[in-house]
């Protein structure tokens, strides 16, 4: 465990990984390769709060372009 | 209590009790999971009988057997039964067997929360199926027991309310042992993103259960407070508001609806590798997708409620977040297809079943992405149609993945292989009369039959009639499973099962433990490469 913990430690994922992942989950989608860096470099808490952003910012967008379609509508 | 005061002696020489004992204080997850599973089996075929009930009613226009009232009894308690008592309590059966065995632990993590998880559900099954014989009767709002109706019923109301408070209990606690077990204990080496797919799923659906159990729990109290209390959250005559139920319930229930499926994609995602002889395709897609669909489901709840009535962006937001959903249960169910993309497949029962589950579950998600769109929505809603959607996804989907789970793990459970001729005809009867049940239900929907009703006019004569026959089939078929269970698990009849009878199975319990799975297994964690 302590070598595996020291080998992850030095390259921990950037932000943009961590969203990059959280996006493609979003479309349920990885590429092995990028899977792969995954396993090694994101860890859970990272996933979950950009899950969590991830989510806000989905539910934003669905009631920007709803109240898009209903003001054009008008 | 003399279990407990010789337990000074070594772990491994612990055998179970004998008698009726070994059971009431067993704290081994796979006692506990045996346990789960014959209880929701059992409250299946008591909700099945009500399901027949319904049906004999149907069989023909006019009223045959039962007074309207009984007849809303039954609709009610079948749905309440099946849900909380037969599929629910099922998976974390699975739960309790597979997830130590998969991740390499020794057991799980809170063995006596676990006793008490299960044991608390035969008291609130008593309380739910006793409810039946109160003055009034059970509760007859529906499974989804909308207040105003549930504001007014009888004692069996508040049976049923305690029963689903104590069922919620059960499920929270199943939850936080099943996280803590897959969080703490897995094997060194068994990484998240190398864990079984079975147990993944289990893991997103326990984080579901702990968010919306309470917010059932939560809706229900208030019901409770409303009808003997004074209060009026839902009482308009005391500034409270029928519709807020609605808006708490089915944020508890659409997530509900995946809680009930995700463990049934975990258990297709291990048999379709298994008996396509290819690792699963698209793995960390799989694991992405079911975090993605569990995230979703806190955001479509009121797609439930179009006729209801809410401002147009509220059902533009609804509607589109509903058929985006589409999109991570359609990433699945292409997965598992080029899982099975030339693979080397060989179609024993567990596998017939998971290959039915996609086809009939898959019709089952496009009738729901039918009825996301609003404008079709109102038409159909509370029709036939929506009976016949959730019947597919949830008999289709949800059983028939459970009776996939069952096949493939019996020989790990008894070390003995089901009678697979018998299999074999089990899952071709249930799935042909499963169709022959559900399918016309479709159109008598689209022709406008509602649901939850007695009696219907003449021209819905032709498909009831199918429909009851097939409902009598199926649930005919379902003795036929019960006999093929009671051979080899409790006669222990069948050929002797192997370390790994099925070539293409490579997760921790084919690989690492004997059939059957010792009673004590993993008493040293294997350590994966």
């Amino acid at each position: 465990m302590t070598a595996m913990a020291s080998e992850q430690t030095p390259k921990s994922a950037s932000p943009l990984q961590v969203a990059k992942a959280v996006l493609w989950s979003f479309l349920g989608i990885r590429a092995r390769a990028a899977h792969e860096s995954d396993v090694t470099r994101l860890k859970p808490a990272q996933v979950i709060i950009a899950g969590l952003i991830g989510a806000a910012i989905f539910v934003l967008s669905l009631v920007l372009l709803v109240r898009f379609i209903v003001s054009s509508a008008a | 209590m003399s279990a407990v005061i010789d337990s000074g002696h070594a772990h491994d020489e612990h055998r179970p009790d004998g008698g009726i004992m070994r059971w009431v204080t067993t704290t081994n997850h796979k006692d506990i999971g045996t346990l789960y599973l014959w209880f929701s089996f059992t409250m299946l075929l008591v909700g099945g009988m009500l399901a027949l009930a319904i049906r004999a009613e149907l069989f023909q226009p006019g009223l045959q057997f039962w007074h309207p009232e009984f007849f809303n009894q039954l609709t009610t308690m079948h749905g309440l039964i099946m849900v909380f008592g037969a599929i629910m309590p099922a998976f974390v059966g699975f739960a309790n067997w597979q997830v130590p065995l998969m991740i390499g632990a020794p057991d799980m993590a809170f063995a006596r929360l676990n006793n008490w998880s299960f044991w608390m559900l035969p008291v609130a099954a008593t309380l739910l199926v006793g409810s039946f014989f109160v003055p009034g009767g059970a509760t007859a709002a529906g499974w989804t027991i909308y207040a105003p109706l549930s504001t007014q019923m009888g004692p069996g109301m508040d049976l049923a309310i305690f029963a689903l408070h104590i069922m919620g209990a059960s499920s929270i606690m199943g939850s936080i042992n099943i996280i803590t077990t897959i969080l703490n204990m897995r094997a060194p080496g068994m990484t998240l993103l190398r864990m079984p797919l079975f147990v993944w799923t289990w893991l997103i659906t326990a984080y579901l259960l702990i968010a919306v159990m309470p917010v059932l729990a939560g809706a229900i109290t208030m019901l409770l407070t409303d009808r003997h209390f004074g209060t009026s959250f839902f009482n308009a005559a005391g500034g409270g508001d029928p519709v807020m139920f609605q808006h708490i319930f089915w944020f508890f229930g659409h997530p509900e609806v995946y809680i009930m499926i995700l463990p049934g994609f975990g258990i297709i995602s291990q048999v379709i590798p298994a008996f396509s002889r290819k690792p699963l395709f698209g793995y960390s897609s799989m694991v992405y997708a079911t975090a993605s669909i569990a995230v979703l489901s806190f955001i479509v709840w009121a797609h439930h409620m179009f006729t209801v009535g809410m401002p147009t962006a509220g059902i533009l937001f609804f509607m589109y977040a509903t058929v985006l959903i589409a999109v991570p249960t359609g990433v699945k169910v292409f997965n598992w297809l080029t899982t099975m993309w030339r693979g080397s497949m060989s179609f024993e029962t567990p596998m017939l079943f998971a290959v039915g589950f996609i086809f009939v579950f898959t019709m089952g998600g496009f009738t729901g992405l039918i009825l996301a769109i609003m404008p079709i929505d109102i038409q159909l809603q509370d029709t036939y149609y929506v009976v016949a959607h959730f019947h597919y996804v949830l008999v289709a989907g949800s059983l028939f993945s459970l009776f996939a789970g069952f096949y493939f793990w019996v020989p790990k459970w008894t070390g003995r292989m089901y009678d697979e001729k018998l299999g074999k005809w089990h899952f071709w009867l249930s799935m042909i009369f499963f169709n022959v049940t559900f399918f016309p239900m479709h159109f008598l929907g689209l022709a406008g039959m509602p649901r939850r009703i007695p009696d219907y006019a003449l021209q819905f004569a032709g498909f009831n009639e199918i429909a009851s026959i097939g409902a009598f089939g199926f649930g005919l078929s379902q003795i036929l499973f019960l006999w093929i269970a009671l051979k080899v698990t409790v006669l222990g009849q069948g050929e002797k099962a192997g370390q790994r009878p099925w070539e293409g199975a490579d997760t921790l319990e084919w690989t690492h433990l004997p059939s059957p799975a010792p009673y004590h297994s993993f008493d040293e964690q294997p350590v994966l490469g």
